[in-house]
């Protein structure tokens, strides 16, 4: 099961990568914005992507929309991580295609619940 | 209403909230709140200081400061490493502590006011100890905290409300 973690805090990335190796998950890639993420899924398909919302270069919307236009890897499940806890920020959100959301902060157990039930779409 | 009225007594309570939620929820620390203060007060040895900007009816910025200690200990926390194992990590760690305070401050001002923010990205500086000083027509206010043995501030720092 290979993840791609795309964020602009490298902080934010151990803290989900450490989450991920909890549940048992080593096999993980990193970016830190949209337009890496892109960059990274080029070179091959993951299985599920965890994203931000707020990032230069390319945010995690727009990201999402890119994947979600591309044939090959448009049906790769995406959990967006965000401070963004608005009503009509996670209606665009789940239009743009993501599949679950997680408001930071977050406890530990909020986020291993959120990878698992991604995974067991 | 002259402009260096007090700020809210709701916008003390929601950053306050704010702050203890993401200390207990990514820092795994329990912090106590001390009495908010108006006074040009100094913060002690608060040589870590991140900023996040807020704009839209209400006009302003959140101010994290620490001591370096201090911001060692919850970027060591945040990561799951030992504090002397922290190294580069600490810009980032604490801009993203100081953006999901302001982020959670916005959600909480969004349910109480209707107010609708857009925050900035996250500024860090780390230095010795400098004190900054505001021009006179801005509101605010600073909150201390306790973790542990380390005193924390948060200051929200008000330079257009929607009362005005
Ligand atoms: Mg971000």
């Amino acid at each position: 099961m290979r993840f791609l973690i795309v964020d602009d805090s490298s902080t934010m990335r151990r803290i989900i990568i450490n989450t991920l190796n909890k549940l048992g998950h080593q096999d993980v890639a990193e970016a830190g914005n949209g337009k890496e993420g892109l960059d990274r899924l080029s070179a091959g398909p993951v299985d599920v992507i965890i994203t931000d919302w707020n990032m230069p270069e390319m945010s995690g919307i727009d990201f999402i929309r890119t994947v979600r236009s591309m044939p090959e890897i448009k049906d790769t499940p995406v959990l967006m991580v965000t401070t963004n806890a608005a009503k009509d920020d996670i209606v665009e959100a789940l239009k743009a295609g993501v599949n679950s959301y997680v408001v930071k902060p977050f406890t530990p157990d909020t986020m291993k619940e959120k990878i698992e039930a991604v995974l067991a779409r | 209403m002259p402009p260096t009225a007090a700020i809210d007594s709701l916008f003390i309570d929601e950053l306050t909230a704010a702050t203890r939620d993401v200390f207990k929820t990514m820092v795994f620390q329990d912090l106590e709140a001390a009495s908010p203060t108006s006074e040009d007060a100094l913060k002690p040895g608060a040589n870590v200081v991140g900023t996040v900007a807020f704009a839209g009816k209400t006009v302003g910025l959140v101010v994290f400061y620490s001591t370096l200690d201090a911001a060692q200990a919850i970027t060591a926390s945040m990561l799951g490493v030992e504090p002397a194992s922290v190294n580069g990590e600490l810009h980032d760690a604490i801009g993203e502590l100081t953006n999901m305070i302001a982020g959670s401050f916005r959600t909480r001002m969004a349910h109480a006011k209707g107010e609708t923010w857009a925050i900035s990205v996250p500024t860090v500086t780390v230095g010795s100890d400098f004190y900054t000083k505001y021009v006179s027509d801005v509101q605010r206010v600073l909150c201390p905290f306790r973790m542990n043995k380390a005193e924390l501030y948060v200051e929200l720092i008000v330079t257009r409300s929607a009362t005005q």
